[in-house]
């Protein structure tokens, strides 16, 4: 064995073998990574792929210099092919790779372009920055390369906005002295984010120094372990996600070979072989579609082999054939062209090399030579290696579109997994969801549907247009609901030609320009129906298995996010139920008045529920009452009244437990039941209203109108709203009783003649009505806030008992008033003095009148004593034995006895008359009397009895007679108490006259005297039983009984007569008697 | 009773008041001077100093209490014993006399025969100078009557 076929036999073909086995295991790698949906980037499907292709690229060139590769050639060599794998795998993907925005096409051209040039490691940085700057929308990248035993590093770029940082550049870092991102990243290979570099203790300052905010680092890895770190950051915080990590990662890994190659081997080059070589393996690296690196791999076989032209074949999947897929040079095949096996056999001028993929035969490469000729091994090893890289580059096309399906899902997985990982309200979940399953599955739009108490219902969508949402839901039985109900995925390829979905929905799918729709099943959280995704298709879509299969994820993870958002509403719908019912139980307990605390909760209970109406049904005896409601027919159905055994509303009293209809169209006895839902309102929940003490109050019902499936928690909130109702009502039931007695109490109060004056325990007053202001002159907001002793000037409280009513004496004005007082003590309930109230009257009249009354028995038991004195005292000396008398002191005793006889029987006559004129039996005989001839008797015969204490009497009378209608006595004792008072009244000496005239209307008589006259206040009070005149302004006579003018009063009134006082203080006293003229 | 004529002074607005008491005493030989009212009758007491002085209560402008006040205040006349004359049978109108001076008291009615001899003992226990405790006697006695009603 010679050393070229040593070469061969050890080195290329374990290369080779190595290669297929890397591959094989890549691929495996890529299929099962997709059937998990994981993520793009799998590192080891990546490495495994590259090593394949290294392997594959070393065997070729051990072919082609038929000599073991043996130093830096052979890490030269390794360096390439450790370039080319992951890239090609990175840029098969690149087309679809959704992470890559538009504009960083031009970035990644220059890049490609300065990759496959091989420039200088700090011009490659530079691109490489650039490109990162542009495609992750950076404020700064620094490329970071390490020396061989990576313990220091180098700062080969640092760009910012286009240019360098220079201060940055050529910077030299000692890994092992310093913390920061970058050694701990060469220590632990895998991207570091930072998302506050300021603040965060694990990277070195420069960031920070440079204005950075967040930043991430990310090693650039090469077979050889670490070999630099991209760092980059940004100016304003940012939270690099998974997702966009890996794309850094991927995009390192992307230009890792190349930098690898860049400041190690690119320098080692030079052969042309080489070079062609090269740029043929990066052919698989390039940027471009299959069929242009296919052709680009014969343009270089062509040229390597300087044949005429170069073409590959591959066979056709089932039908035998060979398919031109690649053509260099005019003479070859054209691309596209079939042929049979057999068709084209190997002449001497074509050379032909098997293509071999993953261990089957995938096709031919052929090579058209100038002439006939046998190939030098070298040849014949380059043919057999481009056949391989065809090969790899089938490889990689199978391998693309694997990709580009599995990119498809990723996308989708991405979409939904972002929107789970948002607590989103379930609306804006049920958009995103519609949005990710039309994006992951490549629709238009798309339409989600749910069951709203029947029937699907359209619940959100995405570019979905108007006509199309009118046609969606609300037919119970249309194909749609039933795939729902059975969770059957549809799939219409041609709606235009489907009958199941109804003509509505296809001419507007079709007015739209959709043409296919995907229907998949989404399992509602907590509720037993399915709902539906729609996903519309512009173009006419078969829908592959993979697609179905996503679809059925995406449903899947639609339904944990619906599920979570359901959650995230559920505690955020408690909170806001717990914050209203909290508000509403606020604003109830302040709701003093009953019909308003019913009104108040039904309008409370349409805010808590949003609803569109609510009511209250007061439970009356045996029947239900609607006494308050919100909402469309609330206020015609007010006062309705049903049977408290009632369908619906009787089943909620009776059961004490809430009903809930979320159609109420269905049932005819709904709108029989209830005005509200005879209104037309459509969905119900009513609960009973549970009194504090547990019984039934009524039924507080909420309403909307659509139907709608109420929430357990719903159910539970109107609840507990009817329960705070239901006591706010109680409450004010007894506050309203209590203010009725309150008001009975301050109307009795007011009302009451006695005086009632209450204290707190501070002996302060707070009660003070009306007739304790009029008893004590003193009003009560004076009194109020003082005590007793501040008001009154003395206490009301004694430290004795209370059982008994005392006299207080208090000062009124100017006067004394006496009050019968009586005294409660109020108790708190501990037992405690919590006030006191006083109960009292005026009694200082009763108090007058009594002192009168005394003051009258003492009078006449004077006036009777006076005359008994003498006749008993001249009765007994006319008895004496031991001294005779004369004739004429005899005849004077008995005078005295006779005469004062007669004076004990006027004032007995006086006393009867007051009697008779007390209890109306006073009685007057009228007849025409002369009034004249009555004045002249009474003076004469009152002249005789008074005369002795020197008063003058002159009597002013008329010619003629004054007849008047009168009892002729009775005005006698009129006028002789008249006359009486007028000399006891006026000093001795004095002129009392007395005089009549003919008036107007009859008789008038006049009795004057020159006394100290009346004051004006006493005037109207001498008339008065008792009364009598300050003893200091009478003269004559202490025996007054304070009747007479009261009787005289009394007689003149009874014979139709008037009598008044014309007085002045110091000038004597006038008083009238008129009395009407007799009659004819 | 000594050579010594005894003189009353009978002080009463009633003229059968009066008469009646000076005809009843001088039946007993003494002296009786009159007056009709308040002011004369303490004029006449200070003038004549008598031995005593019948004094009416109820009297109108200067009543009895008026009187005796009056006679209290001046040296001779505030030694002369005073029977009050009152048909008042309160109490304590009879205390309050007791108080202002008076040594006795007769109710209205009463028996004019008996006035005599009640001026007579009532002069003698108080040349004696029993009379602080005729006083209390009297008071006593009211005292009694007081607590019985």
């Amino acid at each position: 064995m010679d050393a070229d076929t040593n070469a061969v036999l050890f080195n290329a073909v374990p290369l080779l073998l190595l290669a297929a086995l890397s591959l094989t295991a890549a691929g495996l790698r890529v299929r099962a990574s997709r059937r998990q949906g994981l993520l793009l980037t799998d590192l080891p499907a990546a490495l495994l792929a590259g090593t394949g292709l290294a392997a594959a690229l070393l065997g070729v060139a051990v072919l082609v210099e038929r000599e073991p590769l043996a130093g830096r050639v052979w890490l030269g060599l390794v360096a390439i092919l450790v370039a080319a794998a992951p890239v090609a795998l990175l840029l098969t993907r690149k087309p679809t790779e959704p992470a890559v925005p538009a504009p960083a096409a031009g970035a990644g051209e220059r890049l490609a372009t300065g990759l496959a040039e091989a420039l200088e490691p700090e011009e490659l940085g530079r691109l490489v920055a650039d490109a990162a700057l542009e495609r992750f929308d950076l404020d700064l990248v620094q490329l970071v390369l390490l020396g061989e035993d990576a313990r220091t590093g180098q700062v080969v770029a640092a760009r910012e906005a286009g240019r360098d940082v220079e201060w940055l550049r050529g910077l030299r870092l000692d890994l092992d002295g310093e913390q920061s991102g970058i050694s701990a990243v060469v220590r632990d290979p895998v991207p570091l984010a930072v998302v506050d570099a300021p603040a965060s203790g694990t990277i070195s300052r420069r960031l920070t120094d440079a204005g950075m905010k967040s930043c991430a680092f990310v090693p650039v890895l090469a077979d050889t372990g670490t070999i630099g770190v991209l760092v980059v950051a940004t100016r304003s915080p940012r939270v690099f996600s998974a997702e966009q990590l890996a794309q850094l990662q991927s995009f390192v890994a992307e230009v890792a070979p190349t930098l690898a190659r860049a400041s190690t081997a690119h320098a080692r080059l030079a052969s042309a072989r080489e070079a062609a070589l090269l740029r043929a393996t990066q052919v698989l690296s390039a940027d471009v579609g299959l069929d242009e690196r296919l052709s680009r791999l014969a343009a270089g076989l062509r040229d390597l082999l300087g044949a005429e032209a170069v073409d590959f074949w591959t066979l056709v999947p089932g039908s035998g054939e060979l398919e031109c897929v690649g053509a260099a040079g005019g003479a070859g095949a054209v691309p596209g062209s079939r042929a049979a096996p057999g068709d084209q056999p190997a002449s001497g001028g074509t050379v032909e090399s098997a293509i071999v993929s993953l261990g089957r035969p995938r096709g031919v490469v052929r090579a058209h030579l100038r002439e006939p000729r046998r190939l030098s091994p070298a040849d014949r090893s380059l043919l057999d290696g481009f056949a391989g890289l065809v090969a790899v580059a089938l490889q990689s096309a199978d391998a693309s579109e694997l990709t580009s399906e599995q990119a498809t899902t990723e996308r989708g997985f991405y979409r939904v997994a972002s929107v789970l990982s948002e607590p989103l309200s379930s609306e804006a979940t049920l958009d995103a969801v519609a949005q990710a399953a039309s994006e992951s599955l490549g629709g238009a739009a798309a339409a989600l549907l749910r069951p709203a108490g029947g029937p699907l219902e359209l619940a959100a969508w995405y570019e979905l247009p108007e006509e199309l949402r009118r046609a969606l839901g609300g037919d119970p039985e249309d194909e749609l609901t039933a795939a729902a109900r059975s969770g059957k995925l549809l799939a219409s390829k041609d709606l235009a030609r489907e009958t199941r979905f109804g003509k509505a929905l296809s001419a507007a799918a079709a007015a739209a320009g959709f043409r296919s729709l995907l229907a998949v099943p989404l399992a509602q959280p907590r509720v037993e129906a399915n709902g539906l995704v729609l996903v519309f298709f512009e173009e006419e879509h078969t829908f592959r298995d993979d697609e179905l299969e996503l679809a059925g994820h995406v449903a899947g993870a639609a339904s944990g996010a619906l599920e979570r958002s359901e959650l995230y509403e559920l505690e955020r719908r408690s909170r806001a139920l717990a914050q209203r019912l909290a508000g509403g139980g606020r604003e109830l307990a302040s709701e003093l008045d009953p019909e308003n605390v019913l009104d108040l909760a039904s309008r409370l209970a349409v805010e808590l529920l949003d609803a569109a109406a609510a009511s209250v049904w007061v439970l009356e005896g045996d029947e239900l009452v609607l006494h308050a409601a919100h909402g469309p027919g609330a206020a015609a159905g007010l006062e309705a009244r049903r049977p408290s055994t009632t369908w619906l509303l009787g089943d909620i009293v009776q059961s004490r437990a809430e009903r809930t209809i979320a159609d109420a169209r269905r049932d005819a006895r709904a709108a029989e039941t209830d005005p509200l839902l005879e209104a037309g309102l459509v969905s119900y929940l009513g609960v009973p209203m549970l009194a504090p003490d547990g019984s039934v109050q009524g039924v507080l019902s909420a309403y909307d109108a659509r139907p709608r499936d109420w929430r357990d928690e719903e159910g539970e909130a109107l609840e507990a709203l009817a329960a705070a109702a239901a006591a706010a009502r109680a409450n004010a039931e007894h506050y309203q009783g209590v203010r009725h007695e309150q008001q009975r109490s301050e109307a009795i109060l007011e009302n009451v003649a006695d005086g009632i004056v209450a204290v707190d325990r501070d002996g302060r007053v707070v009660l003070w009505n009306p007739a304790a202001e009029h008893i004590t002159g003193v009003a009560g907001a004076e009194a109020l806030g003082r005590t007793p002793v501040q008001v009154l000037g003395r206490s009301l409280g004694s430290e004795g008992a209370h059982d008994s009513p005392r006299l207080v004496a208090i000062r009124r004005g100017s006067e004394e008033a006496w009050l019968s007082l009586s005294e409660a003590v109020m108790t708190d309930p501990a037992g405690a003095v919590a006030g006191r109230i006083y109960a009292f009257r005026d009694i200082s009249s009763e108090r007058a009148v009594e002192q009168m009354k005394s003051d009258f028995v003492s009078t006449v038991s004077h006036e009777l004593r006076t005359p008994l004195t003498s006749i008993y005292g001249f009765a007994e000396t006319l008895l004496r034995q031991d001294v005779l008398f004369g004739e004429p002191e005899r005849e004077t005793f008995l005078r005295y006895i006779a005469s004062e006889s007669e004076r004990l029987t006027a004032i007995v006559d006086r006393l009867l008359s007051v009697a008779q004129l007390d209890t109306g039996a006073m009685s007057v005989q009228l007849a025409a009397v002369d009034v004249a001839s009555v004045v002249s008797e009474v003076v004469q015969s009152l002249e005789a009895t008074l005369g002795g204490n020197g008063h003058r009497f002159v009597v002013s009378l008329p010619d003629e007679p004054l007849p008047a209608e009168a009892d002729r006595d009775k005005l006698g004792q009129v006028l002789s108490h008249l006359v009486d008072n007028a000399v006891r009244y006026s000093p001795a000496g004095g002129t009392v006259t007395v005089g009549a005239r003919r008036a107007d209307s009859g008789v008038e008589v006049r009795v004057e005297d020159e006394g100290l006259g009346i004051p004006r206040a006493e005037q109207e009070r001498i008339f008065r039983k008792f009364y009598r005149g300050e003893s200091g302004m009478r003269t004559v006579g202490a025996g007054a009984t304070g009747l007479g003018l009261f009787l005289a009063e009394g007689l003149v009134t009874a014979m139709g007569g008037r009598i008044w006082v014309d007085s002045d203080e110091g000038r004597g006293a006038t008083f009238v008697v008129e009395l009407p003229a007799a009659r004819d | 009773m000594g050579a010594r004529v005894t003189r009353v002074l009978v002080i009463d607005d009633e003229a059968p008041i009066r008469l009646l008491c000076r005809v009843n005493l001088e039946a007993e030989g003494m002296v009786v001077l009159e007056a009709a009212d308040g002011p004369s009758g303490l004029a006449l007491a200070q003038e004549q100093l008598p031995d005593l002085v019948l004094l009416d209560v109820m009297m109108p402008g200067l009543d009895g209490w008026g009187v005796a006040e009056h006679m209290l205040e001046g040296e001779e006349t505030a030694r002369i014993p005073i029977i009050f004359l009152t048909a008042r049978a309160e109490f304590r109108d009879r205390a309050r006399g007791l108080d202002i001076g008076g040594v006795d008291y007769i109710t209205k009615p009463f028996n004019p025969v008996e006035l005599a001899p009640l001026v007579r003992g009532l002069l003698e226990r108080l040349d004696r100078g029993e009379r602080d405790e005729l006083r209390h006697e009297k008071l006593t006695e009211l005292r009694s009557l007081m607590s019985d009603s």
